[in-house]
This record gives C-alpha cells, structure tokens and sequence, in this order.
C-alpha cells in the first residue's frame, strides 16, 4: 500500500510534534488546569488520594480578605518587582553606556568588562544568594567588617533580619544577579544606533544630553520595553531569591506571592488554598503576557517563521 | 554608536566620570565573587577563634568526605538526561514550525514562546500531587521529565531562529535524490545547524543545573538530592558551616562560567532580536 506525498507529510508533521505536544499537555495544560479545579477544593497534603472536597470560591475570599494578602500584594509588587526592574533596567544602561565608551576602549578595558558582567550573569541564584548572605553577615561578613574597621558602625547589623534593611538586600542579590543580561541586551541596541546620526547632531551644535535623549534614546525604547516586560514576568513569580535569602522572614515580613504558595502548600500542607493563591498570580501574569504578544511576540513570531 | 571623546577641561571630567563609573562597575559585580572564591580556602573555623589565616583545602576535603560528590553526580544525571531529551524533541519540532504549513502552526508556535515565561510555582502542587499518585516523587526520571519540559520552549525557540538561516533549497535537493524528512533532519540538517543545537544544549543545561524549586518540591531523599538542594543543607537552624557553603558554591559555579564564556552573544541575540527590528 503506497501513501498519497499530502497523507505522508501530515504523518511526518505529526510525528516530530508529538513528543513536545505530549509535553506540553502534560507540563503545562494540564497542571494548570488541574490547578484551578484544585483551588475550588480544600484539598491537603494528608489526603492527596482521596482528595478535597469542594468549597467553592472560599480559598480565594479567605486569601484577598485574609490580613496577610495585602502586604503581600505589596511585597511583591513594589519591593520585588518594580524596584528591582527599575533598578537593573537603569543600571543596566549605565553599564551598557560605559562598555559602549570610547573611554573604555582606549584603556584597553572593553573586554574585561564583558567578563566581569559575565561573573553575576554566570552565578546560578542558589549561589548569588549563598554569596551575599556571606558579604552580608553579621558575625563576620566582609561588609560588617569593612564598617566596624571604618567606624561607620559600632556594633555589627544583621543586614538580612533587621526590617529596615532585609529588603533592601534582597534587592541587591535580584540586581546583582540579573543586571547583566539587561546591560549585554542594551549594549547590543547601542551598537545599532548609527554613527552618523551623533556626527550629524554634533555639527548642529546638540549637547550630549540632548544626543542621548533625542537619538540614543529613542533607538533603545523598543528594547528596553520588551526587557521591561520580560523582567517583570520572571521576577514577579520569583520563589528562589526571597525563600532562599530569608524563607520570608523574619516572621514573614519579606513574604512574596511565590513564598506563600510554597508555603501554604508545603508547609501548612493546604494545597487547594494554596492553588487558589497561585491561580491569583497566573491572572495577573496573564495580563503581562498578553501585553508581550501584542506588542512583540507576533511580530517576533512573523520573522522566525513567517 | 561609540561617543566622541571631549577635549579639555569637559573631556577629563568625563573621563574621570568614566573611570570611576567602571571602578563601581568592577566592584560591585565581582565583590561577591571574589568573597566566596576566598572564603571557601580559607580556614574560616580556626580562624574565628585565633585569628589565624592562611591558605587551605580543608572546605573542598569537607564537603567532599561529606557526600557532595553525590550531589554533582545527581546533577550531571538529571541535566545531563533532561538536556539531551528536550535539544532531540526541540530539533523535529523546530523543523516542523519552519519548514512545513499546517493548521495550529502559529498556536503552537505561540504556546511555545508563552510556555518560556510561564510561572513554574503556579505548577509545582498540582504536577506534585500528579508525581506522587505516579510515583514519581523522589525520582530522577520524574526530575528529568520536568526539566525536560521546563527547558523545551526556549531550545525550540532558539532551534527555530537558528533554522530559518539555512535554505530550504537543501531540503529539498536531498529530497529530490529520495532522502526522507527524518533523514533530511538528521544527516543533512542537523550537521549543518550543530553549532545552534550545542547552544540550545548549553542554555537548557544551565537552566537545569541551577534550578531549585522543582528539586525542592520533587526530591527529599538526601542520595537524590541536585547541587542546589545539597548547598543549602549547611544552613543549619542555628549555625552556618560557612567554609563548606563557599567551596560548594564554586564547585556549582565553575561548570556554569566555563559553559556560559562561548554562550553570551548568541543569548543576547535571541532574546530581544524582535524588539530591534
């Protein structure tokens, strides 16, 4: 029996698809639909055969009205994801515009630079956190070191337990470890500016600040908005900076989305509430998502495939 | 772009401006770095107590004798596994997405770039509840079918870039002399396009190398247990073991800065390629 050149194809298609169609069904359809059935429940850790029973919308009432939800929300929006974003995306052009330096490149210091932006980018978040809670130490962290032989301090600060600093050094470790990529992304728009364009506006008399503003600036935008974007989608559902810098705390004063639903689902054992936490999250991330299609997925999608 | 250097007095001070700009640069990038290299020879017990100093191997001994080797094999296992799985999965399917026209093409296509920003806690308790009536729960193949599919959205993206540069005048010359698809992708493409599929394999090993959550979540039994989920045993309640933590740390980081050297520009490359259109 001899196949018709169109039956043929399909099946070829079909086969190379399967196994990551497989996949993604398996990994990410199902799940989350399994998810969502699953925050109508009260399902625990205790029963996972026989499973919950169902309560309706009750998870999430009891998680927007809970007294918790609202530093959360907070935590999480504010402290974990627009201060850093703003910061590694500001950063992140300062260290695009020294690397782009002419200055830099006199002193022979171009390369060495990329390298060290490798250094952070290169570090897997377990060790970024692993080193900063060191330089951060309070017994003997280089940091506490340096300020007690300075005279800065008097007595040592437990950066990562004292409420007016723990944030502010989580933020450190997520810059830290993330900056990087924006500032090699950015760089990499920068070279596409034309050089032309800044002679032209040379002669015209325009200031330096006038030439980043009105050709720098604008060639960037596009590309800052999609790092943007992406920034704000990695780091909004980010469980591995907080949990490992501080599991939340002290008490649960650093407490993000992403800790609560590990939480609540692995340590109060309550995985149909924490479910609902999670389905919260997938909604506003929805959003962002959704964002990025229209302004850059599609097209992106058009040049790679057509 | 490259800026004009200034003459005279605005010159120096932009300079300067310059230099100092660079001098933060190097030291906030590489303080941590340099901490923890140092710290992990460093006798930091004994030293606490007498002051002593001085260089020693005792950390890398330490962890060693005390089962880290372990972990590194369990790492190398399941990323090692993962990697090749999702790079042979990834290649057909990017050579479906770039080569043929099919109906869902653009959807899948999309369900795939979506699936690369997709909040992996979101999924931890249900694919949890599914391994554990499988299970699945501490088993490396379980690990290894998550980070299979945690890593395949970015390898077919990064596969299907990298496709769409080579003609699809080879294709069909090969098929014109009556080679099949399968072996189209495999003697002809596959040859051509290795230098996208060692990066794809590259970026998915590194993914998996440091991920934490699912390891978390899937892997209790301590002969099982990755690099990430091992470092973080010697934060104890109430004592760090510090010099065990630091030489762990750069035996988990060594492998991921020798990978990511060649790695960077491709990267870069691929993540924003549509934004500088």
């Amino acid at each position: 029996m001899t196949l018709s050149p169109k039956l043929r194809n399909r099946i070829t298609i079909f086969m190379m698809l399967f196994p990551t169609f497989l996949l993604l069904i398996a990994f990410y359809v199902y799940p989350t639909l399994y998810n969502l059935q699953l925050s109508f429940t009260d399902i625990t850790l205790l029963q996972l055969r026989q499973g919950g029973d169902p309560v309706g919308l009750s998870n999430y009432i009891e998680f927007l009205t809970s007294n918790s939800f609202f530093d959360i929300a907070l935590n999480t929006v504010f402290w974990l994801t627009a201060v850093t974003v703003a910061l590694r995306l500001f950063l992140g052009l300062c260290f695009a515009i020294l690397l782009n330096s002419r200055f830099l490149a006199e002193i022979r210091m171009t390369t060495i630079a990329r390298l060290i932006l490798l250094v952070p980018w290169a570090t897997p978040p377990v060790v970024a956190v692993i080193a900063w809670r060191w330089l951060f130490d309070p017994r003997h962290g280089p940091i506490n070191d340096l300020l007690l032989t300075t005279g800065l301090i008097d007595d040592p600060v437990a950066f990562m337990s004292n409420l007016t600093t723990v944030w502010p050094a989580i933020v450190t470790i997520v810059v830290w470890n993330t900056t990087p990529l924006v500032a090699v992304s950015l760089l990499a728009a920068l070279q596409t500016v034309p050089e032309d364009l800044h002679e032209a506006a040379e002669i015209d008399g325009a200031t330096r600040w006038q030439q980043f503003r009105f050709i720098t600036l604008p060639f960037l935008t596009p590309t800052i908005s999609v790092l943007a974007l992406m920034s704000v989608i990695w780091t909004f559902n980010n469980f591995v900076y907080v949990w490992l810098a501080t599991s939340a705390g002290p008490g649960t004063y650093t407490n993000v989305l992403a800790t609560e639903v590990y939480i609540r689902a692995f340590i109060d054992l309550r995985l149909g509430y924490s479910a609902a936490i999670g389905v919260t999250m997938a909604v506003v991330m929805a959003v962002f998502g959704a964002l990025y299609f229209r302004y850059f997925g599609l097209t992106e999608m058009q040049d790679k495939v057509g | 772009m490259r800026s004009y250097q200034r003459q005279g007095l605005s010159g120096a001070i932009e300079s300067g401006g310059l230099a100092l700009g660079f001098f933060v640069f190097a030291v906030f990038l590489l303080t941590p770095a340099y901490f923890v290299f140092k710290g992990s020879f460093e006798n930091l017990t004994v030293s606490l107590v007498a002051n002593e100093s001085g260089w020693t191997l005792r950390n890398y001994f330490e962890i060693f004798s005390a089962g880290y080797f372990r972990y590194v094999v369990n790492s190398m296992i399941v990323c090692i596994s993962a990697t090749t799985l999702a790079c042979t999965i990834s290649l057909f399917t990017a050579y479906c997405l770039s080569r043929f026209r099919f109906r869902g093409r653009m959807f899948l296509f999309g369900a795939i770039m979506g699936g690369q920003f997709f909040p992996w806690i979101i999924l931890v308790n249900p694919i949890f509840i599914v391994f554990a009536r499988a299970s699945l729960i501490n088993s490396q193949l379980g690990l290894v079918l998550c980070y299979t599919a945690f890593i395949t959205p970015f390898t077919v993206y990064l596969l299907v870039g990298y496709l769409t540069t080579i003609p699809k005048s080879l294709d069909e010359a090969a098929m014109i002399d009556g080679a099949s698809r399968v072996v189209v992708v495999t003697k002809i493409i596959l040859p051509i396009m290795w230098p996208g599929m060692v990066a794809a394999a590259t970026f998915g090993f590194l993914q998996c190398w440091s991920e934490y959550l699912l390891a978390l979540a899937l892997i209790t039994d301590n002969d099982l247990k990755t690099i990430p989920l091992g470092l973080y045993q010697y934060f104890g309640d109430v004592q760090t073991d510090w010099g065990a933590v630091m030489a762990g740390s750069v035996v988990a980081t060594a492998p991921t800065l020798l990978l990511f050297l060649p790695l960077q520009r491709k990267l870069v490359s691929g993540l924003t390629a549509g934004a500088t259109k």
